[in-house]
């Protein structure tokens, strides 16, 4: 316990050297736009194949499972809608991302640390914390909430594709359902979250790669921490959040 | 000059550091030699503030460093240069973009006057044609001679070096000491360097202190080490066959 707490703490500090003033924002900007590109653009593809193959699956198992006059056709496309912007473009794209960019950032970090880069870095006069994280989370938080409309728009799609060339239903239909009773503040609750996760991803990962000690194994073994901390986290946040905006 | 006095260091209740008092010369190759676990990073990383001292005084010319918050701190690191044991060169960074990144950093000099200074510093250090390599590309020598020029590239005041030479053949070693020796007197720099390599002593220790188990032995000069009456440190010095051998004749 006494543990716990002590890491929580020093998860604050490590934020609170995070987010000091930078020395020389230009440098902090150029730092931005590259990590904008390695932690952004480059999770495009997975987030996209991922969302077209959810986005059919969904719309197969709803059409399956409420194979029933009573209900109209058009339910396929509404539940593929709003399962797609409620949970699995924020929530599941997070523990998606969890796995590729959190590994990556940890691993990044702790092993800077093991070979005695953020030494150096200190040594220079450099606020390595924030020289390093800071451009991250600030990628992170701005470019996830593209991803997530992009993973909306593409999981739509693919349930529309997979639908109609299965027969399950006419591509009428579908649109129809995807139209159905549009909540928009849907969409907010979804970029909010995904700013949160976003967060949560980059700062957990940053602070597991860190503080590491020791050599490759304590590496791997901080990579694997910060993925499950921080999937752990996007869960629990999930509930938090949702409490506090759909309630 | 930088001065160290009473500095104890403990990690987890272990001492590492025990009260130790030493002053580097300004202009002068200072060595900390010792075993390896002795005690010589500690205190080095300690000197340099990487490292929190339990107790002690670290005074660089007329400031107490240990005392300063980091922003404060932050002016005299502006002044300090560091070639660490394994390079510590940024990874994602090539040759060129490493040696300016202090440059980029602390400076407000155009880019022009950056490429001539990375220019001069990569020239002084022997390295050619290798601006655009990246570290994984160098070999053992060549990284520790571009760490060198991004250690110089703001003309520090201070430079420490955490063992130059692990790693290198004992021809690299020497080139690597005499550029040591040779920066310290063209900028006269104090520098600071740990070792537990004999051929460094000799060629450029010329303040030398001995570390045992934490506590400072003995200190000197690379000429006076030959003579010494400490047994600890005879029994490091003449360690080799070959050191064993050359004494006796000597005596």
């Amino acid at each position: 316990m006494f543990k716990f707490l002590s890491s929580v703490g020093q998860y604050f500090l490590f934020l609170k050297k995070v987010f000091s003033k930078p020395e020389k924002p230009s440098i902090y900007y150029k730092q931005t736009m590259s990590e904008l590109v390695s932690l952004g653009l480059t999770s495009v593809g997975i987030v996209a194949i991922i969302s077209f193959f959810m986005g059919a699956v969904i719309t197969l198992q709803t059409a399956y499972n409420t194979e029933n006059p009573i209900y109209p056709k058009y339910l396929i496309g509404l539940g593929c809608r709003d399962s797609m912007i409620l949970e699995f473009s924020s929530t599941i794209a997070a523990l998606i991302l969890a796995g590729k960019v959190g590994s990556n950032i940890a691993s990044e970090i702790g092993t800077m640390r093991v070979t005695e880069q953020i030494d150096a870095l200190e040594i220079m006069g450099v606020n390595s914390a924030s020289y390093l994280v800071l451009p991250k989370i600030i990628a992170t938080v701005v470019f996830n909430p593209f991803l997530t409309l992009m993973s909306i728009v593409i999981g739509i799609f693919g349930g529309g594709i997979a639908g109609t060339f299965s027969g399950v239903m006419t591509p009428e239909n579908f649109i129809y359902g995807i139209q159905y009773d549009f909540i928009p503040y849907y969409i907010v609750y979804s970029l909010i979250k995904t700013v949160f996760f976003a967060f949560i991803i980059t700062s957990i990962s940053s602070f597991q790669g860190y503080y590491v000690e020791g050599g490759s194994l304590e590496v791997g073994r901080a990579s694997t921490k910060a993925v499950v901390y921080s999937s752990v986290m996007i869960l629990l946040f999930n509930v938090i959040l949702t409490q506090l905006l759909l309630s | 000059m930088i001065k160290v006095q009473n500095l104890s260091k403990s990690f987890n209740g272990k001492s590492v550091l025990n009260d130790i008092s030493v002053t580097f010369e300004t202009g002068k190759t200072n060595l900390i030699i010792g075993r390896s676990g002795s005690g010589k990073t500690v205190l080095l990383k300690s000197i340099v503030g990487l490292l929190e001292i339990n107790s002690g005084e670290i005074w660089y010319e007329n400031t107490l460093f240990n005392k300063l918050d980091f922003k404060d701190k932050k002016t005299i690191r502006s002044e300090m240069g560091m070639l660490f044991q394994g390079s510590a060169l940024f990874d994602s960074l090539t040759v060129e973009q490493n040696v300016r990144f202090p440059l980029d950093m602390f400076t407000e000099q155009s880019a022009e006057e950056k490429n001539e200074r990375v220019n001069f510093c990569l020239n002084r250090v022997d390295i050619k044609n290798a601006n655009k390599l990246f570290p994984a590309e160098l070999s053992g020598g060549m990284k520790k001679r571009v760490a060198i020029a991004r250690a110089i590239a703001l003309n520090p005041k201070y430079l420490f070096c955490d063992e130059p030479n692990s790693g290198l053949d004992p021809l690299t070693a020497i080139l690597i000491d005499s550029l040591i020796k040779e920066l310290t007197e063209e900028y006269a720099m104090t520098t600071i360097v740990n070792t537990h390599d004999m051929n460094s002593v000799m060629e450029i220790g010329e303040k030398i202190i001995f570390i045992h188990d934490g506590t400072k032995c003995w200190e000197g000069n690379n000429n006076e080490i030959l003579i010494s009456d400490c047994e600890i440190l005879n029994d490091f010095v003449f360690a080799n066959s070959l050191a064993k051998k050359l004494r006796q004749n000597t005596k």
